[in-house]
């Protein structure tokens, strides 16, 4: 708010002096060293247990093979992107309720968050997999998948929200209030806006988690990237392959949400808005 | 315009305003003045409803202040408050500040409430500023916005609570000038202050509290010149250093 203000970030990142710069250059030299070695090794390895072989190599030269995939990483991104939305405003129903004061509705809004947040994924999966179905609940598969996921993310998300509400300070409303706007109006005109900027960084990283529980889409047989990935090992009995092939595409989708976090964070220190 | 009778409050045990009668007449400057913790603050924040009541009663032109909901917000808009650190709106522009309410509240539109918000944030001099964010201004222009942010929504009275005492000294008078010249134009106000000069100069009727309780209520020639009661004197004596 002031103009000296000191964010929690500014303490963290403080910029390092010369000497933890010149600790910095020697670390990150170092490990790259060690990385370039492991990857040696490993690569090293492959040729000795004969995993080189072209015969678990040659498919990746048809275009087929690369459409496979690619229609696998449309349904990993479809999911993602459903449950996240899905989480996001379960997420945010849940918070409300449990900041709303109503003891009903905060005692049943925590239950929920708790309780979702607790089981695994994997759980919530196998209930809409297993045991919907013999409630007479028929999903399709992409749905079997999304609900799960979205389920299992929205209780992180509705904590993430609250610890941005929490965050803005209490004036900012009390200066809404005194100019007669009511209080569903100070919430999200006022509040919930400097909320959510606050906690984009964290949401991007939730958003990393759904994507690699959308790798349980195999479990419900949904042709996301994990299942086709598993198709082409099949068909071509190349599991290393196309295994580490996948691990680089997920690597890739998780290292830009990272990227794009921390960006953002970066972005709003600059035009320090908030 | 206001009138508090028998007004008590708690903060758990904590007995902080006690049997407090206070009227503030329209077009009169009444300022409230006090040591640390004596209960300014809340007094003043009791008048628009930010701090519950205990006992007694708040009217405001002769109705009683309305407990919640939209008519609790109603007369809010009618009542401008200006706090200590500003409290602009951080994630909007300058202007954007000062149109809020008027579109929000009033549902002016939107062109109305950007020429009158450019009239306000003119009269207190930071017409230039208008598409920054607050964070980008001095504190006395973001307080000099914050009064121009209540004074869209025409109110009829307006609280202050110490609104330059998070202020470089430099900033001080800037904003001490608009409110001077709020007064001079006939706005009720009721300003919790430690600058004495300025509330010799333009109050109507100085309020002399402590621990919770009115002490005296005079005008500032005679409460400047010869306080009523000794703890009244003690305080004047302990700020002149
Ligand atoms: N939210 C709160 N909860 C509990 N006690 C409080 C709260 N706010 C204020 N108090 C107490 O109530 C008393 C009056 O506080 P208040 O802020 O009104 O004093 P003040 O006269 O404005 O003081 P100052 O000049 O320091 O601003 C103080 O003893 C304070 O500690
Ligand atoms: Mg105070």
């Amino acid at each position: 708010m002031n103009a000296g203000h000191v964010s929690i970030k500014d303490v963290l990142y403080e910029e390092p002096g010369p000497k933890l710069k010149k600790r910095i250059k020697a670390v990150t030299a170092m490990s790259t060293v060690l990385i370039i070695l492991l990857f040696a090794l490993m690569v090293h390895r492959f040729y000795i247990t004969g995993q080189l072989d072209g015969k678990y190599w040659f498919f990746f030269g048809r275009l087929s093979t690369w459409r496979f995939l690619f229609r696998g990483l449309i349904g990993t991104v479809e999911v993602a992107l459903t449950s996240g939305v899905l989480a996001f405003i379960l997420g945010f129903i849940l918070m409300t309720g449990r900041i709303s004061g109503k003891k009903a509705a905060v005692k049943i809004c925590t239950a929920l968050i708790e309780f979702t947040r607790g089981v695994p994924t994997l759980l919530f999966v196998y209930f809409f997999f297993l045991v919907a179905p013999q409630f007479g609940l028929k999903l399709a598969s992409f749905w079997k998948i999304t609900l799960p996921v979205a389920l299992s993310a929205c209780g992180v998300v509705a904590e993430v929200l609250r610890s941005g509400v929490n965050a803005v300070p209490k004036g900012q409303r009390e200066a809404a209030l005194s100019l007669g706007m009511v209080e569903r109006k100070v919430f999200l005109k006022i509040v919930f806006p400097q909320a959510f900027r606050y906690v984009i960084p964290a949401l991007l990283s939730e958003l990393v988690i759904v994507v690699k529980d959308t790798t349980f889409a195999y479990v419900v047989n949904f042709p996301d990237l994990m299942q086709n990935a598993s198709v082409l090992i099949s068909n071509y009995d190349a599991m290393l392959s196309v295994y580490l092939l996948a691990a680089v595409i997920y690597i890739i989708i998780n290292y830009l949400l990272n990227k794009a976090a921390a960006y953002y964070a970066g972005h709003r220190k600059e035009r320090s808005l908030l | 315009m206001i009138e508090i009778k028998k007004l008590n409050k708690y903060y758990g045990d904590h007995h902080v305003l006690k049997d407090i009668d206070l009227s503030v007449d329209k077009g009169e400057v009444v300022v409230i003045i006090g040591p640390s913790g004596s209960g300014k603050s809340t007094l003043c924040r009791t008048v628009n409803r930010l701090e519950t009541i205990d006992s007694g009663e708040i009217l405001i032109e002769g109705e009683p202040l309305p407990e919640d909901g939209k008519d609790l917000a109603a007369i809010r808009s009618k009542i401008g408050m200006v706090f200590q650190s500003f409290n602009l709106f951080a994630h909007k522009t300058i202007l954007e500040n000062v149109t809020l309410a008027p579109v929000e509240v009033l549902h002016k539109s939107h062109a109305e409430a950007k020429e009158e918000a450019m009239r306000l944030l003119k009269r207190v001099g930071v017409d230039s500023q208008a598409d920054k964010y607050p964070i980008q201004l001095s504190g006395g222009q973001q307080q000099r916005v914050a009064i121009a942010r209540s004074l869209a929504m025409n109110p009829k009275v307006m609280l202050f609570d110490e609104p330059t005492s998070a202020l470089d000294p430099e900033m001080i008078n800037e904003v001490l000038d608009v409110m001077t010249e709020l007064a001079d134009d006939g706005m009720t106000m009721m300003i919790v202050t430690h600058e004495m000069n300025f509330a010799k100069q333009v109050s109507d009727r100085v309020v002399f509290m402590d621990d919770g309780r009115i002490l005296e209520i005079n005008t500032p020639e005679k409460f400047f010149s010869e306080p009523g009661t000794d703890r009244a004197r003690d305080f004047l004596e302990s700020i002149k250093n």
